[in-house]
């Protein structure tokens, strides 16, 4: 059965043009105006994935993301306007997937989606033991090696623990706070420029233009996104 | 016009002549949208005068056959007033609208110089060194501040007075009767104090302390002081009048000034939401019976002019953001080739096709930056070279460090500004004369608030081998710790 998706919000005009492209693609749609209609429909039809306005008329956004991940780990997926990157980065922080910012293309939000659906359906990558391949970089978890063109690449063991995590989450991205934490524990959460002086050496040794990197993406103001199979 | 001619001859034997014309109008299109009234009529002239000699029969000759080529020629000659009209009105509008501006601004300059406040003291003072002169005593005079005397607010550096006398001058400003020194019950005062008497009501009390008095000569001082108090009020309430009704000039300058730029704005955001409009209400009435191509070109039409209305709105925020008051900037240590990665990342699509250098020295110290805006100030300047150089003209961004800073610049290969515009590129609405400006001239103006608000500055100058280029300078920061082996490291598990 195709996947089951959960529309949470307000304005009648995104949610039609929302409905007439999800279901172009033959996904189930359930549909939400507040808040509160949305946790309760959350709660009742376990959808597979729900789109989250931040904005909504009786209760913040970031409110139903908190709700929702205590029941459910179906991946959320925040419309958020630009220029909030504070609301973006809060709401990954408190469990949401990813995020599109308004005002967004059918196509990026599509493919979002069925990433997301994606991610939460398969297991982490790379799990039997095989290298993990992006471009011309194969990474050997279990060995511990990687090679760029076949050419092994020393990494210090800040930057692989770097890799190892982003890899973990290819595909999503991964807020400051997340990638410290899962790097070097919860008591270094505020030191955002070692990350990007991680990323920036990372880029170096094995994006092949690191001013215009392919896989290690920044996501500015908000974070990082390993993106294995660029669009472009 | 040579390659316009050239392509009509080589298309000459496989279409009308009509359809030739077209590719002069095309030109005649072009060159309206950019140039004067003048050139564009001149164009005009030229092409029609080069679609006969080369594309009507008989051909290199003046003479017309057919004098239906009569409208063609009539039709481009209309096509380039029309157009070089509307492009001129546009033009002078926003110009109008940022020169406004620049008075209004110098008007509340000249106004903080002149405080309403030192004229009227200005006024004061000179009354009381004429008194002073007159009644060969000295005379001081008071302000009151909030319906009541001040002994501060004086004429005078020294109080020849003791402090204690306020309170005459007090009762003699709520009162308008003169009081102290031979008056009545306080004629051992220090100082005969008389009130300034307007029209309408006490805008001052006025001492006078006699150098040398006898008795006698008390009474004539009083008459004295009396005129001459009067005369002083007379001048202050002028003054004070006068003040009101530049206050209120003044006001209405800002007035206007802010209705022009509402006009510029929605003049900007009117038009896409026109396009927008047209072409949507075109498709929903006669959909069925377009064909296919026209189709996807109004749908075309409708996104390209969405988004450009979507950056002209993000732009006016992000400026009103700048104007309403300091920004807070979100600052942390960043490698300047990730913020110039992004910049060149999000304007993939409109850089396709060009060559973009990006020479970043490795040992380039971490910029202290808000990445965010930092990356807007990038693609602002960006958006800025794709908009005034071919499609096809390379770009070059470089840094060097500079002492404690950085200072990045981004140089393009087109023809570079006029001069005279050097001052006035980044201001608020302003669009180079050079270029087919489609923004709303903030794209620069929002540039410079950023790096301004980082402690920067940005400058333009034409590059001695030509091309604008566009420089800033960014704080930067040092790790406290080497990065290749920070401490991190250590309280890893």
């Amino acid at each position: 059965m195709k996947p089951l998706i959960l529309v949470i919000e307000d304005d009648p005009q995104i949610r039609r043009f929302l409905r007439v492209n999800l279901t172009a693609e033959d996904y189930r749609l359930v549909e939400a105006e507040t808040a509160e209609q949305g946790i309760n429909e959350a709660t009742a039809r376990q959808p597979d994935l729900i789109l989250l306005d931040l904005g909504l008329p009786d209760k913040d956004g970031l409110e139903v993301i908190g709700k929702v991940r205590e029941f459910s780990q179906a991946p959320i997926l925040v419309l958020s306007a630009r220029g909030q990157e504070g609301d973006k980065v809060a709401a990954l922080d408190l469990g949401a997937d990813d995020y599109v910012a308004k005002p967004f293309a059918v196509g990026e939000l599509m493919a979002r989606v069925r990433a997301a659906l994606r991610r939460s359906s398969t297991m982490a990558v790379g799990q039997a033991g095989e290298a993990i391949r992006f471009g011309n970089v194969a990474v050997d978890l279990d060995k511990r090696v990687v090679t760029v063109a076949g050419e092994d690449v020393h990494l210090t063991p800040n930057e692989y623990r770097m890799l190892q995590v982003l890899l973990k989450h290819a595909g999503k991205v991964l807020t400051h706070r997340q990638l410290l934490n899962e790097v070097w524990g919860p008591n270094q959460v505020e030191q955002a420029q070692y990350l990007r002086v991680y990323v920036a050496q990372l880029r170096r040794k094995l994006e092949s233009d690191p001013a215009r990197p392919k896989h290690f993406q920044t996501e500015p103001g908000v974070g990082y996104r390993l993106v294995l199979e660029p669009a472009d | 016009m040579v390659a316009e001619t050239g392509f009509a001859l080589l298309l000459r034997p496989y279409l009308a002549p009509v359809n030739l014309a077209m590719i002069y109008l095309l030109g005649v299109v072009a060159v309206s949208a950019r140039a004067d009234r003048w050139i564009a009529v001149a164009t005009a002239l030229t092409s029609v005068a080069a679609f006969d000699f080369f594309c009507v029969p008989p051909y290199l000759t003046f003479i017309i056959e057919d004098f239906e080529y009569l409208v063609t020629f009539a039709a481009m000659l209309v096509v380039a007033l029309v157009i070089s009209t509307q492009t001129d009105r546009i033009r002078a509008h926003a110009i109008d609208a940022t020169e406004r501006e620049a008075r209004a601004q110098a008007l509340y300059r000249l106004s903080d110089r002149l405080a309403n406040e030192t004229k009227l003291f200005d006024t004061a003072c000179v009354a009381a060194s004429v008194a002073s002169e007159v009644l060969q005593s000295q005379v001081v005079i008071f302000m009151p501040k909030d319906d009541a005397i001040s002994f501060l607010r004086r004429t005078s550096a020294t109080l020849p007075m003791p402090e204690s006398e306020e309170t005459i001058a007090q009762w003699v400003f709520r009162h308008g009767r003169k009081a102290g020194l031979g008056v009545d019950d306080l004629i051992h005062a220090k100082a005969l104090y008389v009130p300034l008497r307007g029209a309408r009501n006490v805008v001052g009390v006025m001492a006078v302390v006699p150098t040398n008095s006898n008795s006698t000569d008390l009474e004539q001082l009083g008459t004295l002081a009396d005129r001459l108090a009067n005369q002083t009020a007379l001048s202050i309430e002028r003054t004070l009048s006068h003040n009101a009704a530049e206050a209120s000039r003044l006001q209405m300058q800002t007035e206007q000034m802010r209705s022009s730029l509402l006009s510029a704005v929605s003049h900007d955001l009117r038009t896409p939401l026109a396009s927008i409009t047209g072409a949507a209400s075109t498709l929903r009435q006669q959909g069925e019976r377009l064909s296919a191509e026209t189709r996807n070109e109004l749908l075309e039409s409708i996104s390209d002019e969405t988004e450009r209305l979507s950056r002209l709105v993000s732009n006016l925020l992000d400026m009103t953001r700048f104007e309403s008051g300091p920004v807070a900037l979100k600052r942390d240590g960043c490698p300047l080739e990730e913020i110039v990665g992004t910049a060149l990342h999000r304007l993939r699509g409109k850089l396709k096709g060009r060559e973009v250098s990006v020479e970043l020295p490795p040992t380039l110290p971490l910029v202290l930056v808000d990445e965010v805006l930092m990356g807007q100030v990038f693609i602002n300047l960006l958006e800025n070279a794709v908009k005034y150089t071919a499609a096809v003209s390379p770009i070059e961004i470089s840094a060097l460090a500079v002492g404690d800073a950085v200072e990045v610049s981004l140089r393009d290969h087109g023809s570079g500004f006029d001069p005279v515009e050097q001052d006035r590129l980044f201001e608020k609405f302003y669009r180079s004369r050079t270029g087919n400006a489609g923004g709303a001239g903030l794209g620069l103006a929002i540039a410079k608030a950023v790096v301004e608000a980082h402690g920067g500055r940005i400058s333009a100058f034409n590059h001695p081998r030509g091309g604008a280029v566009f420089r800033f300078s960014l704080p930067t920061l040092t790790l406290p710790v080497a990065p290749q082996e920070p401490r991190l490291e250590e309280q890893s598990t």
